[in-house]
């Protein structure tokens, strides 16, 4: 996949781009507006991340050109403005999705992956990792072509995990995807190995690989 | 009191002392001129008296001298000062007494010393100061009514550009904009009132804004960096060298940056919110929201072995999505978080209030500070801002959100 970072941040900027980095992707990235159009004006992306404030104008104005030309990269917004208001119009511009600063890596990295994958749209609704096999339309999960149940907060996470395979995923992190912000899990990291040791079990059950390194205290890791 | 009533009432103390003081001035003067004219006569009749004795060589009459009454006394004494004095005079005719006003003077005749004192009515100079009091009497009262209706229908003609400006004022509101309806005013006062409050209407606007934009600043200045920190550490973890020792440091890292991008988050919520700036308003139908709520914190409940009870009814409220599933986070992770292993949780809802009850701590909460910013139990690891934006939202929909604590149950009440 071939990546657009669009963030005046550099500290932010080169994390992002050496995190998505390697697994097939390549990340250029550029820290304002003009450049950023320079450079889509020549390439093509398959996604954009693209953060609104920016020193020489607003991130919208590369929604719009994207529109002008009639390109149709996907764009992710990821802005500080947490208000509902830039949401929304960064939506109706024609941004696939949006993130608010901070956020995880493995967070930015799923979106990406389910952003791309609902761009290639029906013709790819299966995601195969060696003997699982996930249909994204059903949601249901195959081992060994044989079905495994899984609850929804499991069959969330092991997308997520897939998605940030080979990475260490902070316990903070899995804790604000399955429950968002609102609901304060941050002190009740128990439902997280709950869940995965039952998502574990599942898997091995089935005689699968047990794919997941716990890192004491801090997080897991799916070995690829 | 109103400045009219405190201006009339300044007025009629100020007329009715003037007025008074005004009459007995004349009332001593006239006193004093009548007494002098008096005297002048007395002094006259004296000399005439003495004149008649002089050519008559006989003490003249009463009848000789007007209306004056006459006495002759003799006397022995050598020597008697002419002296004026007040006294009775008693008139024959009309068979009474009456104020009058005598002198006494020695005259002498066939070598004889005789004392003569004159009398002469005062009732005429008595009848000028009865009819001044009556005049002054009648113009007081005139005085104080033509004072009263002026008071009463002038002044809040005259006042009222005043009172325009101030119920302007009163419905000022930031969000709708500027005070532009000021009348302007004929009176230099007021037309400089309006202006003067015209230009502050102004300036409130513009901090207003700035404000805002400074919140607006701050947020993406404030969560930036946090975004460096969260991305840094999931970068720093990916190291396979860091050593194990460090796993809980980093875990404390994120535990804290969470914490502080959470509470940044909220400050901006509650300042929108007190600005009013969230209205997205919908009608929802609250049973069934409060029953999606349950669901979602199904996790948490079973966790700790929570009893639920739940009576809902159908209520239908018009708010904002968005705010109604923050309020109703804070109150449902509340009433779990503080709450006793194997507890109660009761959610009672009907047409009119909603109430949320829960075990937990045997002490109540402090009902003054309860909802206070910052305000937290000692055992709270959270933001200490939740029950704040629960009094937030709750206010800006014109709900009342009370605390009790009864029968070890902690309640929460929102009167609709």
């Amino acid at each position: 996949m071939k990546l657009l970072i669009i963030e005046d941040e550099k500290g932010l900027r080169d994390n992002i781009s050496s995190y998505l980095n390697g697994d097939g992707n390549i990340c250029e990235q550029c820290g304002n507006l003009t450049t950023a159009i320079d450079k889509l004006a020549v390439y093509d992306y398959d996604c954009i991340l693209l953060d609104i404030g920016l020193p020489d104008g607003e991130g919208f104005e590369v929604l719009n050109y994207l529109k002008a030309k009639m390109k149709n990269e996907s764009v992710i917004i990821i802005s500080a403005k947490n208000s509902l208001d830039d949401k929304v119009k960064g939506l109706e511009f024609g941004a696939d999705d949006y993130l608010t600063k901070p956020f995880h890596l493995a967070e930015l990295k799923a979106r990406i992956v389910a952003v791309f994958r609902r761009k290639m749209g029906a013709t790819n609704s299966k995601l195969i990792f060696n003997e699982i096999e996930i249909d994204l339309q059903a949601k249901t999960v195959l081992v060994n072509h044989s079905p495994v149940i899984l609850t929804r907060k499991e069959y969330e996470m092991l997308l997520y995990f897939i998605a940030n395979k080979g990475k260490v995923i902070s316990r903070s992190a899995i804790a604000e995807h399955l429950w968002g912000d609102e609901m304060d899990m941050h002190n009740n990291f128990d439902f997280i190995y709950t869940h995965i040791k039952n998502l574990r079990k599942k898997l091995t059950d089935a005689k699968g690989v047990d794919y997941f390194k716990s890192l004491y205290g801090m997080g897991y890791r799916f070995e690829a | 009191m109103k400045l009219s009533a405190q201006y009339t009432k300044a007025s009629i103390i100020v007329t009715i002392i003037v007025l008074l003081f005004g009459g007995m001035v004349y009332f001593f003067a006239i006193n004093k001129l009548g007494r002098n004219q008096l005297d002048k006569d007395l002094t006259e009749e004296i000399t005439e008296v003495v004149d008649y004795i002089n050519q008559n060589g006989k003490l003249p009459k009463q009848v000789d001298f007007d209306e004056d009454q006459t006495v002759f006394i003799k006397t022995n004494q050598a020597d008697l000062p002419t002296r004026f004095f007040d006294t009775v005079y008693n008139d024959a005719k009309e068979r009474e007494n009456e104020a009058g006003r005598a002198v006494s003077a020695l005259v002498k005749l066939n070598g004889q010393n005789y004392q003569v004192i004159i009398t002469e009515s005062r009732e005429s100079t008595e009848n000028l100061i009865q009819i001044i009091a009556i005049i002054t009497v009648v113009l007081m009262v005139v005085l104080l009514f033509i004072l009263f209706i002026t008071n009463r229908f002038v002044f809040a003609g005259l006042w009222k550009p005043f009172y325009d400006t101030l119920s302007a004022m009163r419905e000022f509101n930031l969000s709708d904009g500027s005070l532009t309806k000021l009348k302007t005013s004929k009176i230099d006062e007021f037309s400089e009132l309006n202006q003067v409050v015209q230009s502050m209407s102004y300036r409130i606007k513009d901090d207003y804004q700035s404000l805002k934009d400074f919140t607006d600043n701050a947020s993406h200045e404030m969560l930036t960096p946090l975004a460096v920190i969260t991305a840094k550490l999931d970068t720093v973890i990916q190291n396979p060298a860091l050593p194990v020792e460090l796993f809980e440091q980093i875990d404390d890292i994120y535990v804290a940056t969470n914490k502080l991008s959470r509470l940044n988050q909220t400050l901006l919520l509650l300042t929108k919110i007190e600005n009013n700036l969230i209205e997205d308003k919908e009608s929802i139908d609250l049973d069934v929201f409060i029953a999606e709520k349950l669901k979602q914190f199904q996790e948490l409940i079973l966790a700790k072995n929570i009893t639920v009870v739940s009576s809902l009814y159908t209520k239908y409220v018009d708010a904002s999505k968005f705010l109604l599933d923050i309020l109703f986070n804070n109150l449902m992770s509340n009433a779990i978080r503080h709450n006793n292993e194997y507890g109660e949780l009761i959610i009672t809802l009907d047409k009119t209030n909603l109430i949320f009850q829960n075990r937990g701590s045997e002490i109540p909460l402090n009902l003054e500070t309860v909802f206070e910013r910052f305000k937290k139990g000692s055992k709270s690891d959270g933001t200490g801002l939740g029950l704040s934006l629960v009094e937030n939202i709750c206010r800006m929909y014109g709900w009342k959100i009370e605390y009790h604590f009864t029968a070890s149950l902690h309640s929460f009440k929102i009167t609709f």
